[in-house]
């Protein structure tokens, strides 16, 4: 599934629930499939800075492809990191690259996080392109 | 079979109600039970799924040829027994898919499958409450708060079609409905015939009978099952009443 569709599959499933709070209890449910890091690799090259709850993010470029793994501490956190991993996860730079992150609101999610949680996606979608130029480049 | 009730008593506080009852359900079979008023048949469906109300004081109820007597409630129903209440609970507060998946993740988990998450749950749901001419908004209402008689109903049969129990009793699930409920909540029943689950229709009316066809009627008098034929007994009933059934019985 490209990253569009897996965005559509996620505007499909969040337009299932009628409010608001349904949609952020889905969130939370996602979160249970959350991954974790080891201790060791929860350091200052990782944390993503300016999110509302510590968040680590990890990428590691293998075959040309970037693999990520993070880890949340907040229910919010833990969900939207699944969410977003699931979404980001496993591609090429370029996929990443050329993704136009405007798309993630087209899932109804991104209206529901506080201007806090707004702030941390970015947070979080600075790290990914970050990762994304690094593997690119072949570091 | 799929379940066998042996020379059942059983009492509701100190009133013996079931009396030496016995029934087999075949596999894969509709039965229905009638009777008069207070002849056990609500009774005998709590005494079936180990509802807190009745105590069984005597004989035993075999599900796939091993007692289920001394199991809790929420054993049976994980193995697959399952009834819709006659007057299903509200419980403002809660959820109605969130109570519904629950449930249906207990199972799932009982069965070693994977839980299902709530956009999971409901993709599977929406086919169902389609079906059942159940609008949307109602899973997301508490629990029966505010539904009609007729709503409550089919919610019961929309839980019965998630969880895909083995047995399914229905104790007057005909009760308050109108015409289209009626007719919805009967293909509802109709779908989850495969020639593998076992059904136990309580009822009073022959309505809900012509539309799911039962293989079995029992009548039940005085807690026990006093007569077995085929659906050409409902015609009986209606005409004579349950007098007549009695005698032949020799009671």
């Amino acid at each position: 599934m490209t990253m569009d569709e897996t965005v559509e599959q996620y505007k499909e499933d969040f337009d299932l629930f009628p409010t608001a709070n349904d949609k952020i209890e889905y969130i939370f449910d996602l979160g249970k499939k959350h991954t974790t890091l080891c201790d060791a690799e929860k350091n200052d090259e990782t944390f993503v800075e300016g999110c509302a709850s510590a968040a680590w993010l990890m990428g590691e470029c293998k075959d040309g492809i970037l693999i990520l793994r993070g880890e949340g501490t907040s229910e919010m956190a833990k969900g939207m990191l699944t969410l977003l991993l699931d979404i980001f996860g496993n591609r090429t730079p370029d996929e990443i690259l050329n993704f136009n992150p405007s798309k993630l609101q087209e899932m109804g999610v991104v209206e529901l996080l506080s201007p806090v949680r707004q702030q941390s996606l970015e947070a979080f979608l600075n790290k990914v392109y970050t990762y994304a130029q690094r593997c690119k480049k072949g570091e | 079979m799929t379940l066998e009730i042996k020379d059942l008593h059983a009492k509701i506080g100190d009133k013996e109600i079931l009396k030496g009852l016995n029934l087999i359900l075949e596999e894969g079979k509709v039965h229905a039970i009638m009777g008069p008023n207070g002849a056990g048949k609500s009774t005998l469906s709590k005494a079936i799924v180990g509802h807190y109300d009745v105590e069984v004081t005597q004989g035993d109820i075999l599900y796939k040829n091993k007692s289920i007597i001394d199991m809790e409630a929420e054993e049976r129903a994980l193995e697959g027994i399952f009834l819709s209440f006659q007057h299903p609970v509200e419980i403002p507060g809660v959820n109605n898919a969130y109570f519904l998946r629950t449930a249906l993740n207990a199972k799932r988990k009982h069965e070693g499958k994977e839980e299902l998450n709530a956009a999971e749950f409901l993709r599977a749901m929406k086919g169902h409450l389609e079906a059942l001419g159940m609008k949307s908004d109602m899973i997301s209402r508490s629990l029966n708060e505010g539904f009609s008689g007729g709503e409550k109903k089919r919610n019961e049969i929309l839980q019965m079609l998630i969880l895909e129990p083995k047995v399914i009793i229905l104790d007057e699930i005909d009760s308050g409905l109108d015409i289209d409920a009626l007719r919805a909540v009967s293909e509802g029943i109709n779908k989850m015939k495969d020639g593998k689950r076992s059904f136990l229709v309580i009822t009073h009316y022959s309505r809900i009978l012509d539309y799911i066809e039962p293989d079995y009627i029992h009548v039940l008098k005085e807690g026990k099952v006093v007569k077995t034929a085929g659906i050409e007994l409902v015609e009986h009933l209606e005409e004579h009443g349950y007098d007549t059934i009695v005698e032949d019985a020799g009671l």
